[in-house]
């Protein structure tokens, strides 16, 4: 018999160890409550939700403290999460989010007024200017362009890059580039107001011409040529991003391109959402290198935003009158796919009620896109 | 503006056409693959799989994929291009992508499927041949000296060059010192990270300026064609509405409404008003089961 509750207690102590009371440290504490938050300001304040939330609960998954060596963690080799991991390691995911974002995306804002392709480029600035600041912070190379990525605004592309360039700070990266990604209407308007005069933010710009079906399809297939040709590197994005978009125009391919700006970008949106936040564990998550990666995140966008809005004033100088643009929607070029355009229309319609600027914007808004996927490609083959 | 078009785009494609013509793309087969380290005089050198001694060459898979080298031929002598052929259908024949294989050259075939039918005694030139047995795919000149235990190699797996090299690395990159990456290399040059900026900037405005550039003259191009083809549709319009002005009387105009008038009017009052009910029996089949082709209402 005292065999018998000697083998039960035992049995019972380790059943004990095995538990996430057992396991829990304070940082896998501090990152539950991380996710909870991300889960409120998704819930609550629909803040980005579709990413959030898939975001938010990995973190939760991901900071369940377990005994190590049973196959559980997204780190652990054979475990269904790491499998589900392996999508982000090797950078699956993002080209197939690509897909679908150019299925769904019309390019007929940037078609129409090609000059808005341009600030998309020049908003690209935020990467590079966190790459520097990341260099002197004292970061490698390889970390300082996957950090950088973050100014892209575009959180595939980050996932994509830093899977290359920065494996282990990946996390930290896609946390952070998704984060500020949904603060974009916290963080972008108090610089385009400080950066434009009352007059500017007045302009009213031409309305968009209607583009042409034959248009659209040249748009997606030179598109891919001319920019991949440029970068090679880029392929995986751009390419799947035009293919997506000429399923959309070519008017043939109906139910494909419906599948991928569907179900298909809406599993693989999951899957990357679940796993990129399970990555946070806090063991190798909450160090000082993702306190700085936040930090240069959010310095990214300013820059970002800085270098879209100048951009604009810039070329305005060089406009006649009546062809001027506003430079409110200089901020929609770092990508942050729609929801930096949404800003430049509400930061607009604050100071005009019947200046509807959120067609404009759209412009810079998907070249946004291409540009952080071409600056993607120049960073990996640089510096991988 | 069809004709500049026309100019502009034959122009990219003969520019295309050559810098295409000067280049030279890796196949990611076995042509990709080279012959990289070979020892003639093995005294006290690596030993093989038998502990002997023996003559080795190294081939090293160049390509980005997996290759199999089964199939592909060996031999010291270019008028017996196929005096050793690798096995086909040997798990062991792939060498993986920028991976190494090294075979002994020890004349004793029955070994293994690694050791060769020659030795290096004597030996000029040592090739590697495609599964064709007539594509030469490497060759390597030996020097008529060899040392004792010194290997003869390409000083890097891209090297074109050969040269005695100091240390052997059968199975191993002929380059064993550390190498600066791409990354550590550039912030030697440009640690602020503001010459990064600067080509970086460059390449994607570049990049989007050209499409830019194609759009704006695009864009330019069906404005024209549609305001074209507007015109010449206003054109024939008016045309046509001239000749029936100047051909129609007022009389036969209104003998027309009068006659469509009359027509839906008459239309309209003689509906089909016969229902016609008919039974029809469907015999039952999974096939055709409702249950089958409806979704569950979800709980």
């Amino acid at each position: 018999m005292g065999h018998f509750f000697e083998f039960i207690v035992e049995h019972l102590s380790q059943f004990l160890q095995f538990t996430a009371f057992a396991n829990m440290t304070v940082g896998h504490i501090i990152m539950i409550c991380i996710g909870l938050a991300f889960i409120y300001l998704a819930i609550a304040k629909e803040f980005e939700p579709m990413l959030l939330i898939p975001i938010g609960f990995g973190i939760l998954v991901g900071n369940v403290a377990f005994a190590p060596g049973y196959q559980i963690g997204v780190y652990e080799s054979g475990s269904v999460l790491n499998y589900l991991y392996f999508g982000v390691l090797q950078g699956i995911y993002p080209p197939l989010i690509f897909l679908g974002i150019g299925a769904m995306t019309d390019f007929s804002a940037l078609i129409s007024n090609p000059k808005l392709i341009l600030i998309g480029a020049a908003a690209q600035l935020g990467i590079f200017g966190a790459y520097c600041l990341a260099l002197a912070l004292g970061f490698s190379p390889t970390e300082a362009g996957a950090i950088g990525i973050i100014g892209g605004a575009d959180g595939p592309t980050a996932i994509f890059l830093s899977s290359k360039l920065a494996p282990d700070l990946m996390g930290a990266i896609a946390i952070a580039a998704y984060s500020y990604m949904a603060l974009v209407p916290v963080i972008q308007p108090p610089v385009m107001k400080l950066l434009t005069t009352k007059k500017e933010r007045l302009i009213r710009m031409k309305p968009p011409r209607a583009v042409s079906k034959t248009e659209k399809i040249i748009f997606a297939i030179a598109g891919m040529l001319l920019t991949t040709f440029i970068v090679p590197s880029g392929l995986p994005l751009l390419g799947m991003l035009f293919f997506g978009n000429l399923l959309k125009e070519s008017g043939v391919t109906k139910r494909l391109a419906d599948t991928a700006k569907g179900p298909m970008i809406d599993v693989v949106t999951i899957l990357i959402g679940l796993t990129v936040g399970a990555s946070t564990q806090a063991t190798t998550f909450l160090t000082f290198k993702s306190v700085g990666i936040f930090m240069l995140g959010a310095a990214s966008f300013v820059v970002a935003t800085f270098g879209g809005v100048m951009f604009v004033k810039i070329i305005n100088l060089f406009l006649k009158e009546g062809n001027k643009m506003n430079p409110l929607i200089g901020n929609a070029g770092v990508s942050a796919v729609p929801d930096s355009a949404r800003v430049s229309q509400v930061v607009g319609l604050e100071y005009d009620k019947t200046n509807h600027l959120l067609m404009h914007a759209m412009g810079p808004n998907v070249a946004g896109v291409i540009g952080s996927a071409v600056a993607a490609g120049i960073l990996l083959s640089f510096l991988a | 503006m069809q004709r500049r078009i026309k100019h502009f785009l034959s122009g990219i494609a003969v520019l295309l056409l050559i810098v295409a013509s000067t280049n030279v793309a890796s196949a990611q087969n076995a042509s990709d693959l080279k012959i990289n380290e070979i020892l003639v005089l093995n005294d006290s050198n690596t030993v093989d799989d038998f502990g002997m001694h023996t003559a080795w060459i190294e081939i090293f898979n160049s390509a980005y994929n997996t290759v199999n080298i089964g199939g592909c031929y060996l031999t010291d002598d270019l008028s017996n291009p196929t005096k050793y052929w690798i096995p086909t259908g040997d798990p062991t024949t792939k060498i993986p992508s920028r991976c190494y294989m090294v075979f002994w050259a020890d004349n004793h075939p029955t070994r293994g499927i690694f050791h060769l039918n020659f030795d290096l005694d004597g030996a000029k030139t040592i090739a590697l041949f495609n599964a064709d047995g007539r594509t030469l795919v490497d060759k390597v000149d030996l020097p008529l000296e060899n040392k004792p235990d010194i290997t003869y190699g390409r000083p890097t797996n891209d090297s074109e060059q050969w040269v005695y090299l100091e240390k052997s690395t059968p199975g191993a990159n002929n380059d064993y010192t550390r190498k600066k990456t791409a990354g550590e290399s550039f912030v030697e040059i440009d640690p602020y990270g503001v010459g990064m900026t600067a080509i970086a900037m460059f390449v994607v405005f570049s990049a989007l300026a050209i499409l830019y550039v194609i759009y704006k003259n695009m864009g330019r191009f069906f404005i024209r064609k549609a305001a074209g083809t507007v015109k010449s549709k206003e054109k024939v319009e008016t045309k046509v509405v001239k000749q029936v002005k100047e051909e129609i009387s007022g009389e036969v105009n209104a003998a027309i409404a009068m006659a469509l008038y009359m027509y839906q009017s008459e239309m309209h009052d003689h509906e089909n008003t016969v229902l016609t009910i008919q039974k029809v029996s469907r015999n039952y089949s999974p096939w055709s089961s409702k249950i089958y082709t409806l979704r569950k209402t979800p709980r």
